[in-house]
């Protein structure tokens, strides 16, 4: 994982209270439904930390949304490109 | 009164919604149901699984001129749908996205686009009509209808925004971010301003950009009816937002402070709802006013032997109340928080006896129990869930879940045990669940 893959995933397992070693979580692996099994309201969370930790105002209307949720990989490099802090 | 108009006083050309940037007016949208109504099956019930929230207004205005019920399943997982189909067999699912559930006639929704030269008048809906059947998750496993009339519908619409001080000529926006499937949805985003000649927009935003630049798309005075999961992203995203004239909070109580914040936020009062899918909205508060909530017009309280109940004339009978409440004089209450069996994350309610039971039906499951950690009703924590299943892995009996469940119940986590610690007459008390939970995590850590 990348600086900013651990960063990110430690945040994931704080901000929705995963049980599990950010370290597990795999850089490529779907975050939702058969994969971590994070749904809309974790998407909402997740939006909120993203936002107050990079300045990143995550939308849905954005045509690279699904992307970007597709794995810790992708989200990386979504807040990269958009990070403001 | 015997019946009620589809619409409230709408004009031919007033604005009725906002559908995927183009502007539906309500003579549109009666051409469009009057055409939609006649390509519907001939059956009695539909499952209206529609996404957008223009297009599920449709289906449902174009089934209530076919005498039609709308039936509204408690969620969305395969069995869920076909427990519903087993209960009205005559029904089909109406969609704009993918077929509902196997074996289950399927109409995919039309694209209401087309330009259809507009039409008048309203039509009217006989009022003892069943409009729609909502279904809660039993305690049995079996989904539990909750009938509601034409009346009942367009009667909760009309208080509400009379205890609001709106009236029909207000020329209201509403912006949802809540389901239109679900009661408190149905309630505020498709009948309040269906029955008041204000305008929708179809959509549902959910990050709190989207909410920003869905407000903006629509022209004041706007209403948010929203949540407070919604309200504490908003907040938090220190984005600056339109002005609004008002915010209606439900499915999770609100704090005080985010209340206050959200006032600050919006520069709007926040109305917060409390209501339930068997009767509907009850009572409202502006929480930083006031700690008591305040029956809608035509509800009673009635003290039962063993709970409290609700009553009116638009309800089939006294309607117990979920929660546990202190009532202030006639027409006010105190609520103290969920009964000992519902838990409620993100607005979805459960009762823990039916996902125990559903834990339990999944093959290879020997004993199984759902454990709410946090008695706190804050509406994100997650359940936990003890299995003892020696022939299944952890992946497979989550994946049997989320086909037999809500998805926002399915535990996190899930911990196979060798056995629960049922006491002598087999219950599992508070006590030893929280001494298991920790128990596991300590596990967890020593092997992570």
């Amino acid at each position: 994982m990348s600086p900013l893959e651990t960063e990110v995933a430690r945040l994931m397992v704080q901000t929705l209270n995963l049980d599990m070693d950010p370290a597990h979580i795999s850089p490529d692996g779907p975050l939702f439904r058969e994969g971590l099994g994070l749904d809309s309201i974790d998407a909402l969370e997740l939006s909120l930390a993203i936002s107050r930790c990079y300045g990143y105002h995550l939308r849905s209307d954005d045509p690279d949304i699904t992307a970007t949720f597709s794995s810790l990989r992708a989200l990386c490099k979504s807040i990269e490109k958009h990070r403001t802090k | 009164m015997s019946a009620v108009p589809l619409l409230g006083p709408y004009e031919c050309n007033d604005v009725l919604a906002w559908n995927e940037g183009r502007v539906v007016t309500c003579g549109q949208f009666l051409a469009q149901i009057e055409i939609l109504s006649g390509l519907l099956p001939e059956r009695p019930a539909v499952i209206n699984l529609t996404e957008n929230r223009y297009g599920f207004l449709a289906g449902f205005a174009a089934a209530l001129i076919r005498g039609q019920t709308t039936l509204l399943p408690p969620g969305r997982s395969p069995q869920a749908l076909s427990q519903i189909a087993r209960l009205y067999p005559d029904s089909y699912c109406l969609s704009d996205g993918e077929a509902g559930a196997p074996g289950l006639l399927f109409f995919s929704l039309p694209d209401l686009h087309e330009s259809v030269p507009a039409r008048m008048p309203i039509p009217i809906i006989p009022a003892a009509q069943t409009a729609a059947v909502v279904f809660t998750s039993g305690s049995t496993g079996e989904p539990r209808p909750n009938v509601k009339t034409w009346s009942s519908l367009t009667t909760v619409a009309r208080h509400t925004a009379a205890r609001l001080g709106l009236k029909a000529m207000d020329n209201i926006s509403i912006v949802a971010t809540v389901p239109h499937s679900h009661m408190y949805g149905l309630e505020n985003s498709i009948m309040l301003p269906t029955q008041h000649g204000w305008g929708l927009h179809a959509g549902r935003p959910l990050f709190a950009a989207d909410v920003r630049s869905t407000l903006a798309q629509v022209p004041p005075p706007r209403i948010l009816v929203t949540t407070p999961l919604h309200m504490r992203a908003c907040i938090g995203s220190a984005l600056r937002f339109p002005e609004l004239a008002l915010v209606l909070s439900a499915t999770a109580p609100l704090s005080m402070g985010m209340a206050g914040n959200a006032e600050d936020l919006f520069r709007a009062p926040v109305q917060e709802i409390y209501g339930f899918t068997e009767a509907g909205s009850v009572a409202m508060r502006r929480t930083t006013a006031t700690a008591a909530w305040r029956l809608l017009d035509g509800l009673s309280l009635k003290q039962g032997a063993a709970d409290c109940c609700v009553q009116a004339d638009y309800l089939p009978g006294p309607i117990p109340l979920p929660d546990m409440i202190t009532p202030r004089g006639a027409q006010e209450f105190v609520l103290h928080g969920r009964g000992g069996d519902v838990v409620n994350i993100g607005g979805h309610r459960a009762s823990l006896g039916d996902l125990n039971l559903r834990l339990n039906e999944i093959e290879g499951v020997e004993d199984g129990v759902f454990f709410a950690p946090d008695e706190r009703d804050t509406g994100n924590t997650r359940l936990i869930a003890f299995v003892v299943a020696p022939e299944r892995s952890t992946a497979e009996i989550l994946s049997a879940l989320r086909n037999a469940i809500d998805p926002v119940f399915v535990p996190r986590p899930l911990y196979r045990v060798a056995s629960l610690p049922r006491n002598d007459t087999g219950k599992l008390t508070r006590e030893s669940l929280l001494g298991l939970v920790q128990a596991c995590r300590a596990r967890f850590s020593d092997g992570a």
